[in-house]
């Protein structure tokens, strides 16, 4: 109830926050100008608005996570309610978690919201849906959860800039780590191969998130490879949350 | 400058006027009129974008909208060249570098294999291309349609054309008229028609006036010679 009270209340406050509609006005401006540059290549309108909405979708949806995640503690720090808040009855773990399902339930909307339409301005320069679309932004959200969660533990002990970087720089690794871990199985001696396979399996693997050029090919989505993607993204936001809370609650703000 | 003109409910006015003002007095016309100093023309964008590898790197996963980012560039590349001096000394790098980006992206290697075949020449690129879109996508009839029908028409090399029909009779959606094709390279008949057919199917499907114009183009020629020659066997 407490956790359900706090999720609502950062809901409220991060829907209204001007961040939040500054990133959403650009990312459905440029959904809505793929649908022209789509008309500058040869028969190719339908993959460049799938491909860009859904591009669009997944990195404005990461600055919404990365810039309202890492204020979500810090803030309430800065304006010093964290102190009024933890006084009161409430375990420092129910704070982190309302915040964490607020901020994630404010880019369920917002993701939501890009998802229709781009699937809506498929369907108009198709002429017919692309159900996977949703499948796809689906997935992503999975992936913004995990961004999420990464913000939020860094806001726990590190200032917003820092927390700002370390999340972009969680981000870039997660997105390339399946790269890096195909690089080092090509070119690297064995001792930087197990450091690279060390990092793989620790650092969260984003690329598992992205289906959209199947989606956007109509080639077929294995559903366990989905289930599995889901299970290892929610065991994942699940760690993050666990070792945030962790330190959060040894965090003295005396 | 009065003080009734600098009051302070005047200034955030004044102060979009002068933007407005330096906008399109200034920076419009400049950008308009002055060279940019980083030569970022079309030519310049072509020969200095990087290898394939860093742009998969680069972009971050987003491997689709880079591949039609460059996609993009290409048709811009092959539009200012037939424009213009008919080279298309680029055209294999910038189309490799969109398959190697996406490589499920079917049309980059079917329009990029006629563009190679019939505005740059390169008829060994264009197989080396398609047969590189086979093995990315043993499922998608368009390539070895297309390889059978570069085999077919450019090369006489009629063994080779069958084999890759018959690859393309297999797979679903091929179109209706493969069979026949099939049937007729056995029986070694009718060249000329199969050519005909194989140029018209490609105009009615066109999705640009480039294309159509390579399909009429040869669709004249061999309907030029069809009163003088006498319709040669297949094989």
């Amino acid at each position: 109830m407490k956790i359900a009270a706090i999720a609502l209340n950062t809901f409220r406050e991060a829907v209204r926050d001007r961040i939040l509609y500054t990133i959403l006005v650009f990312a459905m401006l440029l959904i809505g100008a793929s649908v022209v540059l789509a008309t500058l290549s040869i028969g190719q309108e339908g993959k460049i608005v799938k491909d860009l909405g859904l591009a669009s979708g997944s990195l404005f949806g990461t600055f919404i996570a990365i810039f309202l995640g890492i204020g979500l503690v810090s803030k309430e720090i800065e304006r010093r309610t964290l102190y009024a808040i933890v006084a009161k009855p409430i375990y420092r773990f129910q704070f982190l978690l309302g915040k964490y399902i607020g901020l994630t339930l404010t880019l369920l909307l917002t993701v939501g919201v890009m998802a229709l339409l781009v699937a809506g301005l498929a369907w108009a320069v198709d002429g017919h849906w692309t159900p996977g679309l949703l499948l796809a932004a689906a997935l992503d959200f999975l992936a913004l959860m995990i961004v999420t969660a990464v913000a939020i533990l860094f806001s726990t002990f590190s200032t917003p800039t820092l927390s700002a970087m370390f999340t972009l720089a969680v981000f870039v690794i997660g997105r390339l780590s399946g790269d890096l871990r195909l690089f080092a199985e090509q070119f690297a001696g064995p001792g930087l191969r197990q450091v690279v396979e060390g990092m793989y399996l620790i650092l969260p693997d984003l690329s598992r998130f992205q289906i959209g050029s199947q989606v956007v090919h109509g080639l077929p989505v294995a559903p366990a490879g989905v289930l599995a993607a889901a299970t290892y993204g929610l065991a994942y936001v699940l760690v993050l949350l666990l070792v945030a809370i962790g330190i959060f609650e040894r965090r003295d703000f005396k | 400058m009065s003080r009734a003109l600098l009051h302070p409910s005047r200034i955030p006015f004044l102060a979009l006027a002068l933007a407005f003002g330096l906008l399109f007095g200034a920076v419009v016309p400049l950008q308009r009129r002055a060279p940019a100093l980083g030569g970022a023309g079309l030519e310049d964008r072509v020969l200095l974008l990087p290898p394939a590898a860093a742009l998969r790197v680069a972009s971050l996963g987003f491997h689709g909208t880079a591949a039609d980012a460059v996609w993009l560039l290409t048709i811009q590349y092959i539009g200012g060249h037939l424009g213009s001096d008919r080279r298309f000394s680029e055209l294999k790098r910038l189309v490799e570098t969109v398959v190697v980006l996406d490589p499920h992206f079917v049309d980059a290697y079917t329009l990029g294999a006629l563009f190679l075949s019939y505005s740059a020449g390169d008829i060994a690129g264009s197989i080396a291309l398609l047969e590189r879109g086979v093995r990315a996508n043993p499922t998608r009839w368009e390539i070895p349609h297309d390889l059978a029908r570069t085999y077919y028409l450019d090369l006489k090399d009629y063994r080779k054309a069958l084999h890759w029909f018959e690859v393309t009779d297999r797979l679903p959606g091929r179109p209706h008229y493969v069979p026949r094709f099939v049937a007729r390279l056995y029986a070694a008949t009718g060249e000329r028609e199969t050519a005909l057919e194989l140029w018209r199917a490609m105009r009615e499907s066109a999705t640009s006036d480039w294309v159509r114009e390579i399909a009429e183009r040869e669709i004249a020629k061999l309907e030029g010679n069809r009163a003088g020659a006498k319709d040669a066997p297949a094989r």
